[in-house]
C-alpha cells in the first residue's frame, strides 16, 4: 500500500474530551481530512473508554482528539490506557488544540504520534493523518 | 432601514465619482466584510440620507444605538472585567487580591468586580469526584463545588458593593444558587447582591462543553432562574447570550448577532408561554460580545446590537421597562485571534480590541492576556492587559465623549448594514420555526461551522492575513513563562468536598435535594416558576454539592445526549 493507491482511504476518528469546550477547530480538522479523501468518523465530547471503544468499533487508523480547557494529559493518558487494555496500542493518537509547553513531554510519554498547537496549516495537519494512516494494520492487511 | 437609492446625491459626490471614475477605471473598490457587508471606500450625507439616518437619537434614548445612559463613561467608566480562574478558592484568592492591588478590580462607583471562570467539571456542574475529571480539576479554572467555596473565595469582601461576575456552562443554576447561599452565610441578602451568570445552559454550538441541556428543558430552566432573581436578587443579571462565544465558534458577526437576538426570543417566548411578565425577565439579560476582528465592524454591530435589542423586546414583547430594552454588555476581546506564533503581537491586537469596545460603549470589558494561545495566564500577562484598559480609559480620552464615532458616514451606514443583515437572518430562523426547531435540526450549528471552516480557508490561503500565521512568519523560537496551576490541587478539592460531606446535616440535606427534585418537577410542567432556582438555593444552604444539584437536574430537565 503507498499513499497514492486509490484504495488507500484512511479513516480517522475525530473527537473532544467529554470534559471540555470550544469545538470549532475539530469540526474545522474533520472538514479539511474529509476534502482530502479520508473517511472521518466525527464524535463530540466523549470520555476516554468510549473513544477507545468507537475507534476499535469503527477500525480507524488513526484517533485525533482537540483540547481547550484543561486536562489534556490526563484525559490523553486514559485514552492510551483504554486502547492498550483492549489490546490495540497500536492505534496511533494524535492530539492538537490549547496544548501547552509542559504538556508536551508527559504528551510524549504516553506515546502521542503529533502535536499540533494552534496556527499549524490544514495541510500538515492532512499529511501527518495520512503518514500515521499509510502505517496502520488495517492499512497493511489490504495487500 | 433599507437604502432608498432614490435619494439625491450630492453635488460633491457627483464630482468624486467622476474624479474616481477618470483616474481609477472600472477598479472597484468595495469590499466585503466579515458580516459580509459591502463596504464603500468612502461614505458621505448621500449615504445617511439614503438610509434614513439624518436625525438620529442620542445616547440614553430609545432604541439606544449610541449607548444605554445619556452620558457615559463621563459618570461611569466601563468595568473591568479580567477573566480569571484556578485551582481552590484560596488559590484564587491571590489571584484577586493582585488585581486589587494593581487597580483592576474596578467596578462601578468605588466598588470591586471579579469575573471567575471556572475549570470545566465545575462549568458542566460535576463534582471533583466524578470519574475521569481529575485532570481538569483547576486546571483552565476555579474549582467550586460548594457553598463553602465561596466563603473563602469572597472572605472580608463587601458583596453590596462587589460586581460578581460566573463565567459557566451547564452548571450555571446550581452555581449560582451555591453563591446566593454562601452570600446568605455571610449576611447579604439577595437584593444586596450585584453580578452576573452567564447561565449557558444549552450547547448552542458546541463551544460550552459536550453535556448540557436539552433544549427545551433550558429555556425552561432559564426563566425559572429568571422568575427567582426577578423577585429576590433583582440586581444580579441571570443570562448572558454570548456573541463573543458564538463567533468564537466561527460565526459571522451578523450570525452572532442574530443567534444571540434569537435566543433573547426564545426566552421572552417561553416566559410569555408560562403567563410571566416579560420585563422582570428582559431585565435579568446581558450580553458578552466580541471584539478584535475588524474596528469599525465591531463598534457597528454592537450600535446595532443594542437597537434591536431594544426594537424587539418593545416590539415583539411589548416591553417598556428600561431594564428590558436597554442592552448591557461585557466585552471581551477574540481569543480565537490570539496566536501561538509570537504571542507577544497579541498584546496589540488586544489594544486595538478594547480601544474599539470603549468606542462602542460597552459596560464592561474583558482584556485578554497575550499568552492565552499558549495556557492560562501568567500575572505579568494579566497585568498587562489591566494596563491595555487603564491606558485607554485614563490616557487615550476615550471617557470625554459618549459614542465618539457617531455620525461618521461609515460607521453610522455599516451600523444599519449589519442591522438590515441580522433582521434577514432572524428572520430565517423565524420562519424555521424559532431557534429551537434550529438547533434541534443541526440548522444552527451547520451555518456557523460552514463559516468557522471559510475563515480558515481564508487564513489558510492568505486571503486573510493573520501576522505570525502567514504574514510576517518568523522560525525563531520563543521562551515564554507558562502559568501552570498546582496538579496537587484535584486531589486536595476532592478531600475538601469530603470533609464537608462528613460534617454536613446529612437527613437536611437528603430532604433538601428531594424537595428540588419535587420543585423541578412542577417547574418543568408549567407550574410555580421560580422555585427550582428557590429550591437550589436551600439546598446549596443544606450544602449539597454542586454535583448532587445537577444530577437531578440534568434527570428532571434533560440533556443533550
Amino acid at each position: 500500500m503507498t499513499n497514492d493507491d486509490p484504495r488507500f482511504v484512511p479513516r480517522v476518528l475525530l473527537t473532544k474530551s467529554f470534559i471540555d469546550s470550544h469545538d470549532r477547530a475539530i469540526g474545522t480538522i474533520a472538514k479539511a481530512l474529509r476534502d482530502d479523501g479520508m473517511e472521518v468518523v466525527l464524535i463530540d465530547y466523549r470520555v476516554a473508554d468510549e473513544i477507545a471503544g468507537t475507534a476499535i468499533e469503527e477500525d480507524v487508523d488513526v484517533i485525533g482528539v482537540s483540547f481547550m480547557s484543561g486536562g489534556q494529559v490526563d484525559t490523553t493518558r486514559s485514552l492510551v490506557q483504554a486502547l492498550r487494555d483492549a489490546g490495540h496500542e497500536e492505534l496511533p493518537v494524535v492530539v492538537g488544540g490549547t496544548i501547552r509547553p509542559f504538556d508536551i513531554p508527559d504528551l510524549e510519554a504516553c506515546g502521542v504520534k503529533a502535536v499540533f498547537r494552534g496556527g499549524e496549516t490544514l495541510a500538515a495537519v492532512v499529511e501527518t493523518f495520512r503518514t500515521l494512516a499509510l502505517g496502520s494494520p488495517r492499512q497493511s492487511a489490504v495487500d | 432601514m433599507a437604502i432608498d437609492s432614490s435619494t439625491t446625491t450630492s453635488a460633491a459626490r457627483v464630482a468624486w465619482e467622476r474624479t474616481v471614475k477618470d483616474r481609477y477605471g472600472d477598479t472597484d473598490f468595495v469590499t466585503i466584510n466579515r458580516s459580509g457587508v459591502p463596504v464603500q471606500p468612502v461614505y458621505d450625507s448621500t449615504d445617511l440620507a439614503a438610509r434614513g439616518l439624518d436625525e438620529a437619537p442620542l445616547p440614553g434614548q430609545f432604541p439606544f444605538t449610541r449607548g444605554i445612559y445619556p452620558v457615559h463613561y463621563q459618570h461611569q467608566p466601563w468595568m473591568d472585567l479580567q477573566i480569571i480562574g484556578y485551582g481552590m478558592a484560596r488559590n484564587l484568592r491571590e489571584r484577586m487580591d493582585l488585581l486589587d492591588r494593581e487597580g483592576g478590580a474596578r467596578g462601578y462607583f468605588g466598588g470591586a468586580a471579579y469575573n471567575i471562570i471556572f475549570d470545566m467539571p465545575s462549568s458542566m456542574g460535576f463534582d471533583p469526584d466524578y470519574p475521569g475529571v481529575e485532570g481538569s480539576i483547576g486546571d483552565a479554572g476555579i474549582s467550586v463545588c460548594k457553598t463553602e467555596d465561596y466563603e473563602v473565595l469572597l472572605a472580608g469582601k463587601d458583596l453590596t458593593k462587589t460586581h460578581f461576575s460566573m463565567v459557566c456552562n451547564a452548571g450555571s443554576p446550581a452555581m449560582f444558587a451555591l453563591y446566593v447561599a454562601a452570600a446568605k452565610r455571610m449576611g447579604f441578602e439577595g437584593d444586596q447582591l450585584k453580578g452576573n451568570i452567564t447561565n449557558y445552559i444549552y450547547d448552542f454550538f458546541g463551544h460550552c462543553g459536550g453535556m448540557n441541556f436539552s433544549p427545551r428543558g433550558s429555556y425552561r430552566l432559564a426563566v425559572d432562574v429568571g422568575a427567582y432573581c426577578a423577585e429576590h436578587v433583582p440586581n444580579f443579571g441571570t443570562i448572558t447570550f454570548s456573541e463573543h462565544n458564538i463567533c468564537e465558534a466561527g460565526a459571522t458577526n451578523v450570525q452572532a448577532v442574530g443567534l444571540a437576538l434569537a435566543s433573547v426570543i426564545a426566552v421572552l417566548e417561553e416566559a410569555q408561554k408560562l403567563g410571566l411578565e416579560t420585563d422582570p425577565i428582559a431585565a435579568g439579560m446581558g450580553f458578552h460580545v466580541r471584539f478584535g476582528e475588524d474596528l469599525f465592524e465591531d463598534v457597528a454591530k454592537t450600535r446595532a446590537l443594542r437597537q434591536l435589542f431594544a426594537k424587539i423586546n418593545a416590539e415583539r414583547f411589548g416591553c417598556t421597562t428600561n431594564g428590558a430594552l436597554r442592552a448591557r454588555i461585557h466585552a471581551q476581546t477574540a481569543g480565537s485571534l490570539a496566536t501561538a506564533q509570537q504571542p507577544r503581537i497579541n498584546i496589540i491586537r488586544n489594544a486595538y480590541g478594547a480601544l474599539a469596545a470603549a468606542m462602542a460603549g460597552v459596560n464592561g470589558m474583558t482584556v485578554n492576556a497575550y499568552d492565552e494561545a499558549l495556557g492560562l495566564p501568567t500575572e505579568e500577562a494579566v497585568t498587562l492587559s489591566l494596563r491595555t484598559s487603564q491606558i485607554i480609559a485614563e490616557e487615550q480620552g476615550l471617557k470625554k465623549v459618549t459614542d465618539p464615532l457617531a455620525g461618521s458616514y461609515y460607521v453610522e451606514s455599516l451600523t444599519n448594514d449589519v442591522e438590515e443583515a441580522v433582521l434577514a437572518f432572524i428572520a430565517k430562523i423565524d420562519e424555521q420555526g424559532g431557534l429551537i426547531e434550529c438547533i434541534e435540526s443541526g440548522w444552527a450549528r451547520a451555518e456557523v461551522a460552514a463559516s468557522a471552516f471559510e475563515w480558515r480557508r481564508e487564513v489558510e490561503t492568505g486571503e486573510r492575513p493573520l501576522i505570525g500565521v502567514n504574514r510576517f512568519v518568523t522560525d525563531e523560537p520563543e521562551e515564554h513563562n507558562v502559568f501552570r496551576p498546582d496538579p496537587a490541587v484535584a486531589r486536595m478539592a476532592i478531600d475538601d468536598l469530603n470533609r464537608v460531606k462528613a460534617q454536613r446535616d446529612q437527613a437536611a440535606c437528603d430532604a433538601a435535594l428531594t424537595r428540588l427534585r419535587e420543585a423541578g418537577e412542577n417547574v418543568m410542567a408549567g407550574r410555580e416558576i421560580g422555585s427550582c432556582t428557590a429550591a437550589l438555593v436551600d439546598a446549596a444552604l443544606a450544602d449539597a454539592s454542586l454535583g448532587e444539584m445537577q444530577a437531578i437536574l440534568f434527570d428532571v430537565f434533560g440533556t443533550n445526549k
